[in-house]
């Protein structure tokens, strides 16, 4: 809290200065209101200040973006989103400080964009521009006509932000035999050594967009070493407990991304192939319950219009090479996403739907939202997360957890 | 965030009307008329500031700020444009690439609380452009040969002598039945234009209100379109206005749209 509390007062002077100089402010306030179908119970009361303070110069720009997030107007959460300074050359830009990173060409989907890691805490349902964390890095893009090259040094390694263990969005688990868990092994400490390093060529080009990508990185995700107590006083084993250490591994992948269009309509297609992931396995001499795979995770999509409405669909594919039998993890796993979009009434009222549909695990997340815009600057928003099917499912877990929620929006 | 819906617009406001040589008195062919509108020139590259004011049948107002850049590169336009304003489309931009061939429009806009660059189709002609009275077909460039053009009659409007030629498209699927326009004869620049919906009633008409000449340039720099049977319009003005600045082939690059003005 201290250091929170340090921020804001750094903040506060940095806003100082900035007004001093004629920086742009900008940002939103708003209030954001859910209930559970099931209980009626708040799943979110949440009312949140988003400032963006920017300089922008011609050899040099500046941003600051913190959040702050009041939840059931008794707890504050100060995220600081971006704080970094741009330097411009002929040919190239440098970028250092608190960022985010945004790579691919999916939407909603998280492939080669792993530069800046994600914040589960409320599952998949932040606006995707608020779902993944900044990280402090060193950002440095050198043009070519239309392509750019870019190098990405992170020092300091940021993980998943996972849900809180008695959150509504906690990840469901079964365990043989009941679990504690060490979290000492889970922090990497900042060092040469342990810093990731991401590279990309992009281009845009009049007959196709695409990327290429690698990263020497850290799974942001923890793997679960697992180390199983037996009794033995009755003769047989019996299994009675289970030790959890979670710690992070090094990973290597490299992908890519496309778009182009195709008489009218817009084809994406990403890919990723990650080096030595581990993943879970019931192998009894398996060290750790873990085993070490390659794995492929990719999508094709389309973008299209029928008459006024707006079409997206993506389906996607994780695939788990030189599948075990024994692992927990299923070899391939299917999803689809929809998404329509209808304005009316020159633009103020907009219809949306937006879906995850699990086809592997026949579950899935319904999105349907009506927002109205009363001016430029307000809006109110009447959504709702329907969580359907296989309560093993990604989405169907959170069957209990369908809401029906409201924002209210002030643009400033 | 509200989506926007962005087209290839607005150099100098390029639909249907234009500059042409002075010509002697002779009689035109619509086809020949319109060939005039089209053909003029408008410099090497164009800087403006672009406000459109959307105003609803209650008299309420909205109002978008757009500062935009254009660049003839022989046989592609260049265009890209940072939205000002509202706030919530605040550091946006969009580029497009026009081809003088019959090849699509490359078109990308760029999402800065996505921070990402997208590309979006250009099959979306009759889309309203943010919300206002004119579509993607209203400001984008349109080819001689897309329409049969017929010269109606002439016609004195504003105590300007105009030719009135009537445009009906050669594709059966188009959003308009036919429009009308009335083109200056002294300087073949479009006055006033009619646009028939598909039940050949009358939907917008669109009123040249102001045009200057900017660096031997004629500039259309305020219209109005309106929309009789819903009766909302939206005015175009344009300010700041500078042609054959040498604006450098790097502006219009993925860089330049995500660094923002």
């Amino acid at each position: 809290m201290k250091i929170k509390g340090l921020i804001l007062l750094l903040l506060l002077a940095a806003s100082q200065i900035t007004i001093a100089q004629n920086a742009d402010f900008s940002g939103f306030a708003r209030s954001y209101t859910g209930v559970m179908y099931d209980t009626g119970d708040f799943s979110i009361l949440q009312n949140t200040l988003n400032l963006d303070i920017s300089k922008s110069g011609n050899k040099v720009a500046f941003k600051a973006n913190p959040m702050l997030y009041s939840y059931n107007a008794d707890s504050l959460d100060l995220r600081l989103r971006e704080l970094y300074l741009d330097l411009y050359f002929k040919n190239f830009d440098l970028r250092i400080g608190q960022q985010q990173v945004i790579w691919g060409k999916a939407d909603g989907v998280f492939i080669t964009d792993v530069v800046s890691p994600l914040n589960l805490t409320e599952f998949l349902l932040p606006d995707f521009d608020e779902i993944r964390t900044g990280v402090l890095a060193a950002k440095f893009d050198y043009y070519i006509g239309n392509s750019t090259f870019e190098v990405i040094w992170l020092p300091k390694f940021t993980p998943t932000v996972m849900p809180a263990a008695n959150s509504i969005w906690s990840f469901h688990r079964d365990f043989m035999a009941p679990p504690s868990f060490d979290w000492s092994k889970s922090a990497i400490n900042p060092s040469l050594e342990n810093s990731e390093v991401f590279v990309k060529y992009s281009a845009l080009t009049s007959k196709i967009d695409f990327e290429l990508m690698g990263g020497y990185t850290w799974d942001d995700n923890p793997t679960m070493h697992v180390d199983k107590q037996f009794d033995m006083s009755s003769g047989s084993p019996m299994l009675t407990g289970l030790n959890i250490t979670p710690q992070h591994h090094r990973l290597y992948l490299g992908g890519g991304s496309f778009s182009t269009e195709i008489f009218g309509v817009v084809l994406r297609g990403e890919a990723a192939y990650y080096n030595g992931k581990h993943f879970q396995t019931q192998d009894p001499i398996a060290v750790d319950a873990l085993i070490e795979k390659d794995y492929l995770h990719y999508l094709v999509g389309l973008d299209f219009s029928i008459k006024d409405v707006k079409f997206s669909t993506q389906f996607i594919q994780e695939t788990i090479l030189d599948y075990d039998e024994k692992m927990i993890n299923d070899e391939i796993q299917n999803t689809m996403t929809f998404l329509a979009r209808y304005d009316m009434f020159r633009e103020t009222l907009h219809l949306d739907v937006f879906a995850y549909i699990g086809l592997s695990n026949e579950d899935a997340l319904i999105r349907p939202k009506i927002t109205y815009d009363f001016d430029d600057s307000f809006s109110i928003l009447l959504g709702s997360n329907i969580f359907v099917g296989d309560e093993k499912g990604r989405f169907g877990q959170y069957k209990d957890n369908s809401m029906i929620y409201m924002k209210l929006k002030y643009n400033f | 965030m509200r989506k926007l819906k962005i087209t290839p617009i607005l150099l100098a406001m390029s639909f249907a009307f234009g500059f042409g040589t002075e010509v002697s008195a002779q009689d035109f062919t619509g086809k020949q008329i319109i060939e005039k509108v089209y053909n003029r020139s408008v410099g090497e590259d164009q800087t403006s500031d672009l406000a459109m004011t959307l105003t609803n049948r209650n008299g309420d107002q909205r109002i978008r700020k757009i500062k935009q850049f254009t660049k003839d590169m022989g046989d592609v336009e260049k265009r890209i444009m940072f939205f000002l304003s509202p706030a919530d489309v605040k550091n946006t931009s969009f580029m497009s690439w026009t081809y003088d061939s019959d090849k699509s429009d490359d078109q990308w806009i760029y999402l800065p609380a996505l921070k990402k660059t997208k590309r979006i189709s250009s099959d979306s002609k009759s889309d309203y452009f943010m919300g206002s009275d004119f579509t993607y077909d209203d400001l984008g460039d349109r080819k001689l040969e897309d329409d049969t053009h017929k010269l109606l009659r002439e016609e004195t409007i504003d105590g300007k002598e105009c030719y009135v030629v009537e445009s009906v498209s050669n594709d059966e699927d188009y959003m308009y039945s036919k429009t009308m326009v009335w083109v200056n004869k002294s300087n073949f620049i479009g006055v006033k234009k009619e646009f028939f919906d598909e039940d050949e009633d009358l939907l917008k008409i669109l009123t040249i209100k102001e045009v200057k000449e900017i660096s031997g340039i004629w500039v259309i720099t305020n219209s109005e379109m309106k929309n009789v049977q819903k009766n909302h319009k939206t005015s175009i003005t344009l300010k700041n206005v500078q042609i054959n600045s040498g604006i450098s082939a790097s502006k219009f690059s993925e860089r330049m749209m995500t660094r923002g003005l």
